[in-house]
């Protein structure tokens, strides 16, 4: 059910104009940070969808924006009330840098408290935590990480949160060998009059940057990396139901 | 002043041959940039702690014994205490050795192992919290009119090619204690991996006649960097690893050669080392110019000292003993107390001196009211450090590659998160802008090298940087890395100035005013003295 929830949320028709909540709104801009202080990472940041002049609470996004570059924004509007941050909220939403630069700009809170931070769900424990291997039956089984649009950079509090969950499941698997393959979401799309496509080379360096990882967290484990280009959508859930962020990604495929 | 000097007071200094606790008076100057401890009223201070009969024996031993008590030369044979005291001009700092007093007479890392008659110890010195402060650089140059070791013309002057005799050619070891590095250019590898460095490097200006030489610069396949050297001690907090991943570069930890578990990443100033026995080799090399390599035994010997060591600030001049009251500084919490947690989510950093926020009238009346001001001083400072957030920008490591965003609201604790040693429990690669412009001071004496990004340009600086050093990109050859630098420990900071990797802070309230003018915090005055007193007591 919840997987058929998901494939009818990635089905979305993109909207120029999120009115409803739930719709998803994508588009790209300079993002503006405003300087909301309820302690520790609780600044907001805001960012206008130029079709439509919209302003946007876009602070949940794993990756944040870089006041300095423009950010590609893709999120679901929110039932949430704007008062945190002064605008609507997008919850799921994913800012990922560019490179075409931006005028920085900070606002002052003007009265919004901003977030207090706490941890996303998406945590890993200390390695002092025991980790229990899960039982079995093992069988085949696909894990996903996610990525910045064309970057290959492991998402702090996303994909280690991923990685690690697999890691603790192939330890007690025991699978023959991983599979890594690598995607890149490399037809050109038009967003905010701007067309947009991932560099091809970004597929083969996630499937690098992912094994990398797995084989330092389980030496002796052998590792293979695939890539392929032009990605269409993952269903897995963890993609948030957003579907520039199903693209984009690397799957771990445990055989056996 | 019984109290300042604490459980070394009535012992003396330790000479060698000695065992167990000593206490060191401290030198004209302090390393915090403040005046020394004032003698006893009609008493000069070593007349004050020192017995008659222990004068009377220095006076009559050999010149070489007489040199400054401080100073513990290579081979020299004392036996290394259980506790050992050392005044220092905030107060004095405590080194404790787990499994009690060790002869040094044969061991490799006091011993003159190498060809230029220098050992571990000689920059690593139990009086300079196993560092090497640059008064304490002084002093020997005093003494020996430059003819110590220390000063060896591989890296304790500015360039082997200058002429050795000349004080000048010494000045940024004399001035602030940095040691000349030699990377290899360009790098080839990086925890084993092949690298080919993301970056060119060029030689804008070479003022120490090294990096545009024929010998040991870019030309000869090497880049020449100067540096502090870093403490010795309370290592197995900067082994020690919190999470699987390093957040910073987006991978998990690298594995250890020797053992295959996740390297700490947080030895050396560029990770150019990530585990003891490769730190050694390198500086065995470099510092000693051992001609063979190290013998396991010999490894095995320096590993078991360096992990059994260590050192912090015991007592105060301001607030007296500092294990007092219901705080816990000191080494004996250090030694006891388990690393690697995050204070976020257990001990919070610098707890140790929550105590002295609340101190009772009874106990308070006790105190002078000096005392009692600097320890509520020392306690605030705590708070200042985990809970005085500001904007962190343009901060490689921070600010990116991690999706932290630029800016990010936090405090000093974001990085320095580590219970009980306030180093970074994930790898603590960051470019503060120390040693890079527009961010680092102006100065003339240092090289500056001008790096051009061959692919992405780097995430703050953009496609063409101006650096005196390049930092960890001279380890791991990527671009996105130039300028950082692995987090400090700040343990026994009293006892080594100047800070930062290039000493550019002279005492520690330098150390805040870099960071004032870095990051535009907005300290109080009152925050500004809090957090130099805090720090005076770690």
């Amino acid at each position: 059910m919840r997987k058929a929830l998901t494939l009818l949320a990635l089905a979305a028709p993109l909207s120029a104009q999120a009115a409803e909540t739930g719709d998803l709104v994508r588009f790209i801009a300079c993002p503006v940070y405003r300087d909301a202080d309820s302690g520790k990472k609780s600044g907001c940041w805001l960012a206008s969808d130029p079709a439509t002049g919209g302003r946007y609470d876009v602070s949940q996004s794993p990756y944040k924006p870089d006041w300095n570059f423009a950010v590609l924004v893709e999120g679901r509007l929110a039932a949430a009330s704007p008062a945190s941050c002064g605008a609507a909220v997008l919850e799921p939403v994913r800012t990922s840098r560019l490179a075409a630069p931006c005028v920085r700009h900070m606002l002052p809170a003007e009265g919004f408290p901003g977030r207090k931070y706490v941890l996303p769900r998406r945590n890993i424990n200390p390695l002092s935590v025991a980790r229990p291997l899960p039982p079995g039956p093992y069988a085949e089984r696909v894990f996903t990480t996610w990525f910045e649009f064309d970057r290959d950079f492991l998402v702090y509090q996303y994909d280690d949160y991923q990685i690690d969950n697999a890691v603790t499941w192939i330890r007690g698997a025991k699978p023959a060998k991983l599979v890594v393959t690598g995607f890149a979401a490399t037809t050109p799309e038009t967003v905010s009059a701007q067309q947009i496509a991932e560099r091809p080379e970004v597929a083969q360096e996630r499937a690098e940057s992912i094994a990398q990882t797995l084989r330092r967290l389980l030496p002796g484990m052998t590792v293979e990396t695939k890539w392929e280009v032009g990605a269409k959508p993952s269903s897995d859930p963890d993609a948030d139901g957003i579907p520039g962020q199903a693209q984009r990604r690397a799957e771990i495929r445990a055989v056996f | 002043m019984t109290e300042r000097t604490g459980g070394g007071s009535a012992k003396p200094l330790p000479f060698r041959g000695e065992v167990g606790v000593g206490l060191v008076p401290p030198r004209g100057a302090g390393p915090g940039g403040q005046p020394p401890t004032p003698p006893l009223k009609g008493m000069g201070f070593r007349s004050a702690i020192i017995p008659a009969a222990v004068l009377i024996t220095a006076l009559s031993i050999t010149a070489s014994a007489r040199a400054p008590e401080r100073w513990w030369a290579p081979g020299e044979g004392r036996t290394f205490p259980a506790s050992l005291d050392y005044a220092n001009g905030q107060g004095t700092l405590r080194t404790l050795l787990v499994g009690g007093p060790m002869p040094t007479r044969g061991h490799p890392f006091f011993e003159p192992i190498g060809s230029n008659g220098r050992a571990c110890v000689t920059c690593h010195q139990p009086a300079d919290a196993m560092s090497l402060s640059a008064a304490t650089v002084r002093e020997r140059w005093e003494a020996t009119r430059g003819n110590d070791p220390l000063f060896a013309a591989i890296d304790g002057s500015n360039c082997p090619v200058l002429p050795q005799h000349d004080k000048a050619s010494h000045s940024l070891l004399i001035e602030r204690g940095l040691f000349r590095i030699q990377r290899p250019w360009p790098v080839t590898s990086f925890n084993g991996d092949p690298v080919t460095p993301d970056f060119t490097i060029e030689v804008v200006r070479d003022p120490n006649g090294c990096n545009s030489g024929p010998h040991y610069g870019p030309a000869a396949g090497n880049v020449s960097v100067y540096r502090r050297p870093r403490p010795v001690a309370n290592m197995k907090y900067l082994l020690a690893v919190g999470f699987p991943f390093d957040p910073k570069q987006g991978y998990a930890l690298p594995l250890d050669p020797d053992d295959g578990k996740p390297q700490s990443g947080n030895l050396m100033a560029d990770n150019r080392a990530g585990n003891l026995r490769i730190q050694m080799e390198d500086a065995a090399a470099s510092h000693l110019q051992l001609m063979g390599r190290l013998t396991p035994a010999q490894i095995a010997r320096i590993k078991d000292f360096e992990t059994r060591v260590y050192t912090a600030q015991q007592v105060s001049n301001g607030a007296g003993p500092l294990d007092a009251l219901g705080a816990s500084g000191g080494p004996a919490k250090l030694r006891d107390s388990e690393p690697g947690a995050l204070g976020s989510i257990g001990v919070p950093v610098w707890s140790e001196f929550a105590a002295w926020e609340k101190i009772a009238p009874a106990e308070a009346a006790k105190l002078s009211p000096a005392e009692l001001a600097f320890r509520q001083s020392v306690a605030r400072g705590a708070r200042v450090f985990r809970d005085k957030t500001f904007l962190i920008t343009d901060t490689a490591g921070i600010n990116s590659r991690m999706g932290f965003g630029n800016p990010v609201r936090n405090s000093c604790v974001f990085c320095h998160n580590m219970s009980q040693m306030g180093n970074d429990v994930a790898p603590g690669q960051v470019d503060l802008g120390t040693t890079t412009q527009p961010f680092a001071d102006p100065w003339s004496d240092l090289p500056l090298f001008r790096i051009t990004c061959l692919k992405a340009p780097h995430p703050h600086y953009g496609r063409v940087i101006l650096t005196y050093d390049p930092g960890f990109a001279l380890t791991s050859g990527k671009c996105a890395d130039v300028g950082k630098i692995t987090l400090q420990s700040m343990r026994g900071l009293s006892a080594r100035a100047p800070y930062f990797s290039n000493g550019l802070a002279k005492d520690l309230r330098g150390i805040v005013d870099y960071y004032e003018r870095r990051y535009n915090i907005g300290y109080t005055e009152q925050e500004k003295q809090d957090l130099v007193n805090m720090m005076s007591a770690l």
